[in-house]
């Protein structure tokens, strides 16, 4: 079987890519010209500080998550799995690490293929079976292909930078230091605020292209993508709709139906992730490809 | 939720033409074709089962349907050769169950005809659901159609009779054949059929 590339995917990945590209240089060439170059240099200053932050990701990423490292002996069945799924997707062997924590979750870090861990929660492997598991493992492990924490990083950067100069600017240009060019500082905090606000709703958009990027990968990798997508709904509670009592008790009762408050349009634009049910027909479509319909 | 089922909630007649509402045998149909594709892509074979889930009314009218449907069906018997029963399971519900080894299409044929005769005969609210049953790896697979709900959905019940449901093969299932039928978007209508105690089938 072929999978078929997701043109429409790539395309608005493309074009987010695109106009964060844009935007930092139009941020780049307004700081120079209003500022004479003393907040570029402050800013790139401080923004150096959120590049030491990435080369030291996975360590960084792991403690703040409470996870250790796991040898071979405490998680024989894990790190088979992990190891089979790499060699399938032809990465070197990550670092697998475990969160004591009962809310099921994954993630992947470190800054290239060789610095890679991929962490899981005790809730996550006591709520997936097998098959589940090893599809959220090649989703983190496509994410680590696609060296989704360095695009990101870059990605986020100058937004950080565009942060920092709004809020250093305020505390100090707000502090009465009345110097020519005054104005100009005034001007720049504002660019910068714009420029984070943007940047901000730009780089969430293209989080979420890059984890149906990671689903894609996972459903490759593992040749299952309903493993994948039984994983998501386990983890999003949406595997607790499906009933478990016997219809013929259940037809004489009238059930009152709650209408489900569904997130605006505004919601929409800040999330990480795209919605759950738009990540499962996604899969679904793959599925049916991978069935040759 | 529909306006109009916004607006007969908010009269509180809903629940009453819920419960009256007819059913459309025609979707019975896409089953003729779905399972060349449980059987081509998914390796699920029929095991020559299928069966209509209806509730009784007390009432010698509908004893007389009954018959009508008895008689349509041993009718049929001989040219179509398949064998229908009629069962009463422990929930209280009765079943019309056919078999037929070599030919699926009339399964769904006959089906289609008995659940016709109770909706002419205005009995359409009456039926609750149409099995048809499958198998694949020694693991069973049925397809239910919902009458009330005008869809199909999967339901496949871990073979260790643990009632537990085998969920990945059941999105498995809707994924590939969403479209050739019309599969039950809102997963909170997939209510399963239990069979009962050693039974494979609902209605033993």
């Amino acid at each position: 079987m072929q999978w078929q590339p997701d043109w429409g995917l790539r395309a608005r990945m493309g074009l987010t890519m695109f106009l964060l590209f844009a935007l930092y240089i139009v941020f780049f060439a307004a700081l120079w010209a209003y500022s004479g170059g003393s907040l570029l240099i402050a800013g790139l200053v401080i923004g150096s500080f959120s590049l030491g932050q990435y080369f030291f990701s996975d360590k960084l990423a792991l403690r703040s998550m409470g996870a250790k490292t796991v040898s071979e002996e405490e998680y024989p069945e894990l790190h088979a799995a992990v190891q089979r799924l790499a060699q399938q997707a032809d990465l070197p062997k990550p670092t697998v690490a475990v969160a004591d924590d009962r809310v099921p979750n994954a993630f992947a870090t470190g800054r290239n293929q060789k610095n890679a861990a991929v962490c899981v929660t005790t809730g996550l492997l006591q709520t997936l079976n097998q098959d589940e598991l090893e599809g959220v493992l090649a989703h983190e492990l496509a994410h680590v292909k696609n060296r989704d924490v360095m695009v990101m990083t870059i990605a986020s950067f100058l937004s950080t930078i565009a942060f920092m100069i709004v809020r250093w600017g305020a505390f100090f240009g707000g502090g009465g230091q009345r110097r020519q060019g005054g104005g100009g500082i005034i001007v720049a905090i504002l660019i910068s605020l714009v420029v984070w606000i943007i940047s901000y709703v730009l780089i969430r958009a293209l989080s979420r292209y890059r984890e149906y990027a990671a689903d894609r990968g996972a459903a490759v990798i593992t040749g299952k993508p309903s493993a994948l997508a039984s994983a998501l709904m386990k983890i999003s509670g949406e595997m607790e709709k499906i009933p478990s009592n016997d219809m013929r008790d259940e037809a004489e009762m009238n059930a009152f139906f709650i209408i489900p408050i569904s997130k605006g349009a505004i919601a929409r634009l800040f999330s990480t992730h795209p919605p759950t049910e738009k990540r499962i027909d996604q899969l679904n479509r793959l599925e049916r490809e991978m069935e040759g319909l | 939720m529909g306006l109009l089922d916004g607006l007969r909630s908010i009269f509180g007649t809903r629940a009453e033409s819920d419960a009256t509402s007819g059913a459309d045998p025609d979707d019975l149909f896409g089953m003729s074709t779905a399972y060349l594709t449980m059987a081509a892509d998914l390796g699920y074979e029929p095991t020559g089962h299928a069966a209509l889930c209806f509730a009784e009314v007390d009432s010698h009218e509908f004893a007389g349907t009954v018959s009508d449907v008895r008689a349509i069906l041993s009718a049929g018997e001989a040219e179509t050769g398949t064998v229908s029963r009629f069962v009463d399971d422990d929930h209280g519900y009765r079943w019309v169950v056919f078999e037929d080894e070599d030919d699926f299409e009339d399964l769904v044929t006959n089906l289609n005809f008995a659940s016709d005769t109770f909706i002419e005969e205005g009995y359409g609210s009456r039926l609750l659901a149409a099995v048809f049953a499958f198998e694949g790896r020694g693991q069973p697979a049925d397809w239910i159609y919902s009458f009330r709900r005008g869809t199909f959905y999967p339901f496949a019940p871990k073979p260790d009779a643990s009632h537990e449901r085998d969920n990945q093969l059941e999105l498995k299932l809707s994924s590939v054949l969403d479209g050739e039928l019309e599969v039950e978007d809102d997963k909170e209508y997939w209510y399963p059929l239990w069979p009962s105690e050693g039974g494979r089938h609902p209605w033993e």
